[in-house]
Parts: structure tokens; C-alpha cells; sequence
């Protein structure tokens, strides 16, 4: 199942809408870089989609605090969520 | 998935590859890349190769001088290089339009120098499609 990491703000960039368009049963979500503004939107407390990763780091650099619907991830869980999921698909247009 | 052997968990060995878009300073994209490249090898991973695309390949250009209290990405992937015999492959064809040249490729077209950086060498796309095909997983590093 398909890892979809979007790096770019939904206030900036289709790029998370055009991943909630192809995201299929049993994908996963991880939001990195400005893609971690997701957390300051709707997504915040009702997530379209499951489940949802964020880099904690990269949240902790724009003060964004992490609600309970997304799981917070380190780099070494980020290297795990690779391992688990096929292909990795980054959205950053 | 991962198995489990007493106190330890044991998971499987991936070999890894990634493509790098991104300018650096321009982007997070870039430095992401590296610390993604560290945190896998910190892991037990095998990093198979990183292949620079695009913009990207201003990475490899051994004349960027970023201030000393900010990221030097090319010190970083150096040290990488170093210690873990990374292959390193800066696209020739985007490194080209963009002026990072190696010695050979600087003699040939009659430029005045060259700029490759250490650790880096120039190749063709067949680098990314032999990657794609001898890696468990490609990551792209974009924007």
C-alpha cells in the first residue's frame, strides 16, 4: 500500500488535495515540511482520511501542536513508514 | 512487518534510493533529503544511491559557501559519502545547463573551470532507472 508524503501547504499548493483524490484503502498519509500546515486546517479535527503521520520536527519548527487524529513520527519512524508501505509517492506541486 | 526475537525486534534490511529535485536553500526539500539519507543509515539500511535531478544538482557544485551558522549541504553529504561509500550521481544533462561541470566534462566543452564537488560524480538517467530497478524503495525529494 501506497505511502503519500505531501511537503507543500494546502494553503499554497494543491498538492494535498490532489493526494486525498488518489489515496486508496490501506494507503497511509505523512505530512512533512510546509505540507505540516494540514494541522492548522480542517484536518485538524476531522482528518479525510486514516491514517495520518506527521514529522514532529517539522511541526515543532512552525509551532504547530499535534491533534490526537495524527500520529507523530520522528526520522526513525519516518524511515519505518517506508519500509512497511510500497510505493512512496511525494506530492510537492 | 517487523519480527520479534526475545527483547529485540528485527527488521528487514532495505536497500534504498533517493531522488533529489530540490535546489538547496531554496527548499526544505534538499535538506530533507539528508536527513532522511542519515536517519535510514542510522537504521541499518543500505543506501543504494542518490541521484540529484533538476535543480538538485546544485548540491554537487563545490563552490556554494553558505554562511557558517546555517546547513552546508555539501559538507553534509560528503561526510556521508566518506563513511559509507555513497554513489553519489549528479544528473550530467541538468548539471550541464546549470554550470556544475566536472574536470573531463569542463575540458571537453571548453569552459573556463570546473566545479564538481568531491564525493560526486556526473552521469546519465539510465543511474536513476538501474536505481529504481536494484532498490526496495525510491524516495523523492522535491519542491
Amino acid at each position: 500500500m501506497t505511502l503519500h508524503i505531501v511537503s507543500k501547504s494546502p494553503f499554497s499548493s494543491t498538492a494535498l488535495s490532489d493526494c486525498l483524490d488518489a489515496f486508496g484503502d490501506g494507503d497511509a498519509l505523512l505530512l512533512i515540511e510546509d505540507g505540516v500546515y494540514a494541522l492548522s486546517g480542517r484536518m485538524a479535527e476531522q482528518p479525510a482520511v486514516k491514517p495520518v503521520y506527521c514529522l514532529a520536527a517539522d511541526a515543532a519548527a512552525r509551532g504547530l501542536q499535534i491533534p490526537a487524529s495524527v500520529t507523530a513520527v520522528d526520522d526513525a519512524g519516518w524511515v519505518a513508514l517506508c519500509t512497511e508501505h510500497n510505493p512512496i509517492v511525494s506530492w510537492f506541486k | 512487518m517487523p519480527r520479534t526475537a526475545g527483547h529485540f525486534t528485527i527488521r528487514p534490511r532495505m536497500k534504498f534510493s533517493l531522488a533529489v529535485y530540490s535546489a538547496p536553500h531554496s527548499a526544505q526539500a534538499a535538506a530533507s533529503a539528508l536527513r532522511f539519507a542519515r536517519a535510514l543509515l542510522h537504521e541499518g539500511h543500505e543506501l543504494y544511491r542518490v541521484f540529484f535531478y533538476c535543480d538538485g544538482v546544485h548540491i554537487g557544485s563545490s563552490l556554494s559557501t553558505p554562511p557558517q551558522d546555517e546547513l552546508d549541504l555539501l559538507a553534509g553529504w560528503q561526510a556521508l559519502q566518506q563513511q559509507h561509500q555513497l554513489d553519489l550521481v549528479v544528473c550530467i544533462a541538468a548539471a550541464q545547463r546549470r554550470g556544475v561541470l566536472s574536470d573531463s566534462e569542463a575540458n571537453r566543452l571548453e569552459k573556463p573551470a570546473a566545479n564538481l564537488a568531491p564525493g560526486f560524480e556526473l552521469a546519465g538517467l539510465g543511474q536513476l532507472a538501474d536505481a529504481v530497478a536494484q532498490s526496495d524503495r525510491l524516495i523523492t525529494f522535491g519542491g
